[in-house]
């Protein structure tokens, strides 16, 4: 019936808004433009400038490449990144960590970190490991599981792996998952550390 | 989820941002490439020249030092500002108070509407009595010309994303069926804080 409006909706609940970045540029621009005003109004009425007179930031700008160098190209450096920043806001997809479950027949749509906790829950009942012994990693295209059983407690790489799959095959993910597994022996997380 | 307009927000964001890049690029350019820094101050030069001129030959009368160009340049500063503000002022909103409405001949006893606190109120005192469902919340939202209701719920750690829609596309689908329409639902569940702090009690299953 609405499942244009509602595929419209997922779209946006998965996309960033960018409105935080938004406000703030735009409350940047506003107090700069205001601070410009208000040196210009200072100058006509004749009185002392609140920072610089208009005239002076223009002479200034005028002879900037005979100034000191390192703190103007430093600032210079700065404002470039700053813009490079904005223009990836702008343009980068901004994708925020969830995904859409398939097997509703509604729009569902699931943090990544539910369904990480979900999967560890799983894979831990599975292999009878200890709490905190599986740590589970969700991105956009992946899932990192990590297993760190106790010393003598065998796990075989591929059986966690086939744990998670089959999981995760139930949520029926969009975009689909890649599981990852890694089992991290006792002697080998004490060469880590 | 909101009515707020991306494309503008994204605009923003570009146009501030090859500005910036614009201005910095230039700069660096101008101190660090003898033949820029050159170029920078004959442009900058006769830029100043110029506004000096148009200062001078628009004035509003011989007394004052009040131009018609610094007044253009008040103007242009202050509709910077309103330009701003207005797109600030129109972030958000699509916000509603109606779930579903039927217009005087379109539903069998004239205009009917459901407001939204019935449905918020149905689902979430269904949900309130779930163990592994910690915190609901119901939104309506008027988008694009279509009613549409939000669901976001905050399971207890560790449950199952699948258990969980399906109790809450089962309470609006019970819910559809009581008032005959069908009713576009999106559900979000989300990991937060709280569900991390309620990992540790412990469940019988």
């Amino acid at each position: 019936m609405t499942s244009a409006v509602l595929k419209r909706v997922v779209r946006r609940e998965i996309h960033s808004p960018r409105t935080v970045s938004t406000v703030i540029v735009l409350a940047l621009v506003v107090v700069a433009a205001i601070y410009v005003g208000v040196e210009i109004v200072l100058h006509l009425l004749g009185v002392g400038p609140f920072l610089v007179a208009p005239g002076a930031a223009l002479t200034w700008l005028q002879e900037l490449p005979d100034q000191h160098q390192g703190l103007v190209v430093a600032g210079g450096l700065l404002v470039a990144v700053a813009g490079v920043v904005l223009v990836w806001f702008a343009l980068g997809a901004g994708r925020r960590p969830k995904h859409e479950l398939g097997s509703s027949s509604y729009a569902v749509l699931v943090d990544n970190g539910v369904i990480a906790s979900s999967v560890a829950e799983r894979v831990r009942r599975e292999l009878d490991l200890s709490k905190g012994a599986v740590v589970v990693g969700v991105g956009h295209r992946s899932a990192d599981i990590t297993v760190r059983p106790e010393p003598g407690q065998p796990v075989d790489r591929r059986h966690v792996r086939a744990v998670a799959e089959s999981e995760l095959a139930g949520y029926e993910l969009s975009p689909r998952v890649k599981v990852r597994a890694r089992v991290l022996r006792a002697a080998d997380v004490e060469g880590l550390s | 989820m909101n009515a707020t307009n991306r494309g503008v927000n994204r605009a923003v964001l570009f146009i501030v941002g090859v500005l910036l890049i614009g201005v910095g690029g230039a700069t660096v350019m101008a101190m660090l490439w003898p033949v820029a820094g050159d170029l920078w101050k004959s442009w900058s030069s006769t830029g100043v020249d110029w506004m000096v001129s148009a200062d001078q030959a628009s004035r509003i009368s011989e007394a004052t030092t009040v131009s018609w160009f610094t007044l253009a340049i008040l103007a242009l500063l202050a509709l910077m500002v309103v330009i701003a503000v207005i797109v600030i002022a129109r972030l958000g909103g699509g916000r509603s108070i109606v779930v579903i409405r039927e217009e005087v001949g379109t539903g069998a006893l004239g205009s009917v509407t459901i407001r939204h606190g019935f449905a918020a109120d149905a689902i979430t005192r269904s949900l309130e009595s779930r163990e592994e469902i910690l915190s609901s919340k119901v939104n309506a939202r008027r988008l694009w010309g279509a009613d549409v209701l939000h669901v976001s719920v905050t399971p207890r750690q560790n449950v199952s994303p699948v258990e969980v829609a399906e109790t809450v596309t089962g309470l609006v689908g019970r819910l559809a069926t009581l008032l005959g329409r069908e009713i576009s639902t999106i559900v979000t569940i989300h990991s937060g804080i709280r569900s991390r702090l309620a990992a540790d009690q412990s469940r019988v299953n």
